[in-house]
């Protein structure tokens, strides 16, 4: 059962297709877990629709007509009768693919420290680092806070910090002024889907030498 | 394809006995399209939605009339392949038709601006399944529910809603836009959301 859930704003954004690419590919994953927010987003997606309807039309030529009638023969693209299957899709860009389907053993993990490792995926966005964090069991990522807001997705196992407890599917949104300090439960190790405006500052005088080597890696 | 349509009959009637729901005229359109390939339909189709999808391209953006133009035709085409996948129980045709829209919209914005990205808007774009949960396709009747509620929205409620939606602005941008703070378009956007009685989790 799904318990953390991102806001109004955010379904929204993704509603009306506002939200960048990396943040709305995490809220994306989130639906394929959460049938609360699919149905939402829905509804959402459903205002679209009705103000779509009421906007004063611009003419179309009739050439537009010729010329999309003239192409209605085209093969269709093999990826739309695919997309109909399920929404565990086959036929994803592998990035989403290997997130969606657990697979995590062909990404290139980096060492942060002991318990802590950090697999960078590209998105194209320039503005936001789009990660997956493992967190061994029982290990945690040491205390830090964010230049900016950050959205985690958990995909194994789970973690807790002072706010609460998430489990595989939960959505977290946290802005630039929280600390905290997450730690893997459960004696599992744990993966977690995370999208960041700016690094993760470690508070800690310990770990506070490794904050260099935490720098944003966007794109 | 006998099957099929044997199921999309049962599922209909399975459907619309507890709601009384019936199927506007442009989901039977694109039905029509889907199951016949009935290019008759597919022009009157395009002649009510073209210039919306136009207007739509239009809407706040910088995107030429030729640019608006191909728009039209990139959603058209894609109204033609993807109609056999439409379903009029589960979602109405303006609200399909809108998703479309969107995802082109974004993907052309992004391609004008040499945005690289390997993630179309439709691989993260959500398609409900036949296997859904009641409460999930139970929320499909929400487009006519919309529909009705939406004229009855303050003026500067509806005036945001269609900043966010029509011209793609995200709530910081409709806020500079409108010269109000962060806080005033985000509780008008949500107070708009309430009234339109949109189900949303509790975060
Ligand atoms: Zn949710």
């Amino acid at each position: 059962m799904i318990k953390h859930h991102p806001s109004a704003d955010i379904l929204i954004d993704f509603a009306a297709g506002t939200l960048p690419v990396a943040q709305a590919a995490c809220v994306s994953a989130h639906l394929n877990y959460c049938d609360c927010c699919r149905g939402s987003t829905e509804q959402l997606q459903s205002i679209g629709g009705v103000l779509m309807e009421q906007l004063v039309p611009v003419a179309v030529s009739e050439s537009v007509l010729d010329s999309i009638l003239a192409r209605l023969d085209e093969p269709v693209p093999l990826s739309f009768i695919q997309q109909r299957v399920r929404h565990r899709r086959v036929d994803l860009p592998g990035l989403l693919n290997r997130i969606i389907n657990g697979d995590f053993s062909q990404l290139a993990w980096k060492r942060v420290t002991r318990s802590l490792s950090v697999s960078h995926l590209q998105t194209g966005d320039d503005q936001r680092e789009f990660a997956l964090y493992r967190i061994a069991a029982g290990g945690n990522i040491p205390n830090h806070r964010h230049g900016g807001a950050e959205m985690t997705l958990v995909l194994e196992g789970g973690f807790s910090d002072e706010l609460g407890t998430y489990h595989p599917g939960d959505f977290v949104f946290r802005d630039a002024s929280d600390v905290h300090a997450p730690t893997a439960i459960d004696g599992e190790e744990c993966i977690c889907l995370a999208v960041l405006d700016a690094p993760l500052q470690f508070t800690s005088w310990q770990y506070r030498w490794l904050n260099p080597f935490l720098q944003l890696q966007a794109g | 394809m006998m099957d099929d349509k044997k199921q999309v009959e049962q599922r209909k009637t399975s459907w619309s006995a507890p709601t009384g729901r019936r199927t506007d005229e442009w989901s039977e359109c694109l039905v029509l399209i889907g199951k016949t390939n009935d290019r008759a339909a597919f022009t009157r189709f395009f002649r009510h939605f073209g210039p919306l999808i136009k207007a739509f391209a239009l809407a706040g953006s910088s995107l030429s009339q030729t640019h608006a133009d191909e728009l039209v035709q990139e959603v058209m085409l894609k109204v033609w392949q993807k109609a056999d996948g439409f379903n009029p129980e589960k979602a109405a045709a303006s609200t399909w038709i809108y998703t479309i829209a969107r995802n082109c919209r974004t993907d052309m914005f992004r391609r004008l601006q040499k945005f690289d990205t390997p993630l179309a808007a439709d691989d993260l774009s959500i398609e409900l399944e036949d296997e859904e949960p009641f409460a999930v396709l139970h929320t499909r009747r929400g487009a006519a529910r919309v529909k009705a509620l939406m004229g009855q929205l303050p003026p500067d409620q509806a005036q945001i809603l269609a900043k966010v939606y029509m011209e793609g602005k995200s709530h910081s941008e409709a806020a500079a836009e409108l010269d109000l703070p962060l806080g005033t378009v985000k509780s008008r956007v949500r107070l708009a959301i309430q009234k339109l009685q949109v189900q949303m989790a509790r975060v």
